[in-house]
């Protein structure tokens, strides 16, 4: 059993292979849900998370980490589902997310541009030239969205454990190519890569808890052993802690929580 | 009155940015210091020799004279000598036992650097509060005080009485001599212990115990943090013949980020046993391991990894035992080689053997990725290991050391030679009236002569920034005063506060003086107060002596922040917050003005 995770660009059929390798698979499909189950969960309008999560940062909106919190959010939802375990999941903020967790296959689908504007044309109802322009500024708002907030390139190859090409690959072609990897071994969840999954989801929550006030703060998790990062000084890593303290106490899985001001977060934190 | 002439303006100028930059800290002290020693000369403000002239003075080879004795004094264990016979005296009593040590601690200080006692004391303090069951709370900040107040006693006590009289010689005054300061100096110390002693319960923070009575039923339920001793626990394990089987392999690295458990101590099959193994160490089948961590922490171990948890020690009975092994207490150095590294960063475990345990600082204690956090000074840091591993780390001299005093090396005839030419020194002071920066020079040579520290540990021991700070800004108290600066800005203060007796004089000069030391350095705050106040005290013809001294005593009157190097250091091991400091330093301080005023009048009758 494993999670698929599956980055996508805009009008590259992306969405229908994923539909597929989840029906196939007999897997959970996520991806608007989550945006959803955010919006419950933390009382944020489901276009405001839409917005949070498609466009690139503004300037302003770098300062006022307003973003920073609803992807947080948005996180935090994702990765209690993706806990479950037998999902496909796509939509953005997750490939990145999900790195270092091992029972994620990890698929980008990308499409030949001619194939892309075919599809705008008809579906936007635009001519060639409007749907080729449209293509390329919604492909430079998610790079830029994905540099701004995990400070890669989604266009990096070595982020993925598959990419597909379409339409040299046909959409039932892709969906075989992701379905058999899948299976395969690596990619099966084990004791200790669900723990993986189980610390992410941990560390998301809290950070979800505490962004609004502390937007600069990372959370890390290992085998339930919380450490929060901060810039700022000793007193403030104190009421922190003090206040990381109370929410952990009221979650299952907490063995320790500490407080670190001044040390460099390492990669995994969220 | 001189009118402001542009060089009093540059002058007023280079003083604003020395204040600013050293409050600020954007740079070093010491570099602020030599910024100002070379921008002097090239405004034209003193000529080059008279720049460079603070790094040859009296007061800076009187305080590395000072220096070297004092390492000279810590190396041969001369503390631990006088801590056996003041303990005998104080007996069991917790304010007996804060008496004697404050005492003591004055005692040393007067003659050594204030951080120099308060670091030497601190591991035997460390001591007496595990043995006497005292909270390290209720002893730390009274002794250290007292480490602070002992400077007022001679004049080689404190930074800015080895510079008074540097200061003074521009103004063709009388120099003080060693002892003219000691009434003065032995009643602030008195009073600050006493304060402590009848005071205590208001001006020191409650211990741990008696805080938790306190708390709310709310609070009560919830995760409570574990004392620091529970990771006295040390546990042996025996892991289930199949612990290998269908996983990874699992190494002691791993076991200490999942349960935050150390190991210390494996077995390797058959038999072989491996103490402190490395972090790489593969934990296998069928093997014991001891372990050190929290009580819970071993317990959700075992469980997770079916180990069978023993009820004693069986293996390692013969290798794990007080005689051998330990767990000590290592507090950061002031001027530590360690400061801002990681344990990661200095391989800690692979050159030392040892196993930390867990990092204090302030009040919290991290167990979690320690090896990735930046050390500071006053940091506790718990290590567990062979005594003969954490001597040979105690002797890097990086680390204070918590050892059980039959473990510490005591070099009992070096003490005598070592205590033989601090009293050489103060003889030549006292009886033949030798120079101060000569005798201490005398001691210091006779130190290394005698081998109680060689060359290059008395060259390791000076710290350079504490001589480039007073080096560099002596010449700018220089050019204050050659340049009519602090007359002028003397002028302009009087006229502003009109006719004032000269005991309201020495109050505010008092006042000025522990504003100073609060924002900048204690050194800087001299050096440039000492030629305002002498000539405040010239044109109020009040006795400028007197305000000199005053600017000298008061410089030491640092209790509120913990800015004082001794505070910043006990800060850590006493798990005491700024606030602790903000409410015994408010009522020390206040004491202190009034003592010194009190008892300047009486002595010297201003």
């Amino acid at each position: 059993m494993a999670i698929v995770s599956i980055s996508r660009g805009s009008y590259s059929q992306g969405k229908a292979v994923a539909e597929k390798v989840a029906e196939r698979l007999g897997y959970e499909c996520l991806s608007r849900d989550v945006l959803l189950q955010a919006s419950d969960q933390f009382n944020i309008p489901e276009i405001t998370l839409e917005h949070a999560i498609k466009d690139a940062p503004s300037i302003l909106e770098r300062f006022s980490h307003g973003r920073q919190r609803y992807v947080a959010y948005i996180q935090s939802a994702l990765t209690r589902n993706l806990c479950r375990d037998n999902v496909v999941y796509h939509g953005l903020a997750g490939h990145v997310l999900l790195k270092n967790v091992s029972h994620v296959l990890k698929v980008r689908i990308i499409a030949d541009m001619g194939l892309r504007v075919a599809i705008v044309m008809k579906r936007e109802k635009l001519g060639q030239k409007e749907a080729r322009s449209y293509i390329a500024k919604l492909d430079s708002e998610r790079r830029k969205w994905t540099r701004s907030l995990y400070g890669v390139d989604p266009w990096d190859p070595t982020l993925y454990d598959l990419l597909l090409n379409l339409p040299r690959f046909e959409v039932n072609d892709a969906v075989e190519l992701i379905c058999r990897s899948a299976e395969m071994k690596q990619f099966k969840t084990t004791p200790e890569s669900n723990k993986e999954m189980e610390d992410l989801a941990l560390a998301c929550q809290i950070k979800a808890a505490v962004v609004e006030k502390h937007p600069d703060v990372f959370v890390a998790s290992k085998y339930g052993n919380v450490l929060v990062y901060c810039t700022e000084g000793d007193r403030h890593a104190r009421k922190l802690k003090a206040i990381i303290g109370e929410l952990c106490s009221t979650i299952e899985g907490v063995n320790n929580v500490e407080v670190h001001a001044g040390v460099t977060p390492p990669a995994n934190a969220v | 009155m001189e009118s402001l002439t542009l060089d009093m303006i540059f002058v007023m100028a280079m003083i604003a940015v020395a204040v600013f930059l050293f409050i600020v800290e954007w740079v070093r002290v010491d570099v602020v210091a030599i910024l100002v020693m070379v921008a002097l000369p090239l405004i034209h403000l003193v000529t080059p020799k008279q720049a460079f002239s603070g790094l040859s003075s009296n007061a800076v080879v009187s305080i590395i004279a000072v220096i070297i004795i004092g390492a000279g004094l810590d190396k041969t264990g001369v503390v631990n000598n006088l801590v056996t016979p003041v303990l005998r005296l104080a007996g069991n009593s917790p304010s007996r036992v804060v008496v004697a040590v404050s005492v003591t601690v004055a005692g040393i200080s007067s003659f050594m650097q204030n951080i120099g006692a308060a670091a030497l004391f601190l591991p035997a303090i460390q001591r007496i509060s595990k043995k006497l069951s005292i909270p390290i709370s209720q002893l730390l900040m009274p002794i250290g005080f007292s480490a602070i107040l002992g400077g007022t006693i001679t004049l080689v006590g404190s930074s800015p009485l080895i510079l008074l009289n540097d200061l003074l010689v521009p103004f063709k005054l009388e120099p003080f001599s060693l002892f003219d300061v000691t009434p003065i100096g032995l009643a602030l110390v008195a009073t600050g212990i006493m304060s402590f002693i009848f005071f205590g319960r208001i001006m020191l923070p409650k211990p741990k115990a008696a805080k938790s009575e306190g708390k709310s039923e709310r609070q009560d339920e919830e995760r409570k943090e574990p004392a620091a001793d529970d990771l006295d626990h040390v546990r042996e394990l025996h892991t289930p013949g199949d612990f290998t089987h269908y996983r990874e392999p699992v190494r002691v690295a791993d076991l200490r980020a999942r349960f935050l458990v150390n190991v210390v101590g494996l077995t390797e099959p058959p038999d072989f046993k491996v103490i402190s193994p490395r972090d790489t160490t593969v934990v296998r089948s069928d093997v014991d391991l001891v372990v050190c961590g929290r009580a819970e922490d071993i317990a959700r171990m075992a469980e997770s990894e079916g180990m069978t948890l023993k009820p004693q020690l069986e293996v390692f009975a013969d290798d794990v035992n007080d005689q051998n092994f330990g767990t000590v207490e290592a507090v950061v150095a002031p001027r530590s080689n360690l400061v801002n590294k990681t344990l990661k960063e200095l391989e800690f475990e692979d050159r030392f053997q040892v196993t930390p345990l867990t990092i204090g600082r302030h009040d919290e204690t991290y167990r979690s990725e320690i090896a990735e956090m930046p050390l500071r000074v006053g940091d506790v840091l718990q290590l567990h290991g062979t005594w003969k591993r954490l001597q040979y780390l105690q002797s890097a001299r990086n680390l204070l050391f918590t050892m059980p005093i039959e473990v510490e090396e005591i070099q009992t005839e070096k003490a005598i030679v070592a205590g033989f030419w601090l009293a050489a020194a103060l003889t030549m002071v006292i009886v033949f009236k030798i120079q101060l920066s000569v005798c201490l020079m005398t001691g210091a040579l006779g130190m290394i002569l005698t081998r109680v520290l060689t060359i290059d540990e008395a060259y390791a021991s000076v710290d350079w920034r504490t001589v480039f700070l007073l080096g560099g800004l002596i010449p700018l108290g220089l050019a204050t005063e050659k340049t009519g600066t602090a007359a002028w800005i003397a002028h302009t203060v009087l006229g502003a506060m009109g006719t004032v007796s000269p005991v309201v004089l020495i109050c505010v000069i008092g006042l000025l003086s522990t504003f100073f030391t609060l924002v900048i350095s204690n050194v800087g705050a001299t050096v440039l107060l000492v030629p305002l106040v002498v000539n405040m005290a010239v044109a109020a013809k009040a006795d400028p002596r007197m305000a000199a001294l005053t600017v000298g005593l008061a410089t030491s009157n640092s209790f509120v922040l913990p800015t004082h190097q001794v505070n910043a250091l006990y800060m850590g091991p006493g798990q005491y917050r700024s606030v602790d400091f903000l409410r015994a330093g408010c009522v020390i301080t206040v004491l202190f003005l009034v003592v010194m005023v009190g008892m300047m009048y009486i002595v010297y009758g201003i």
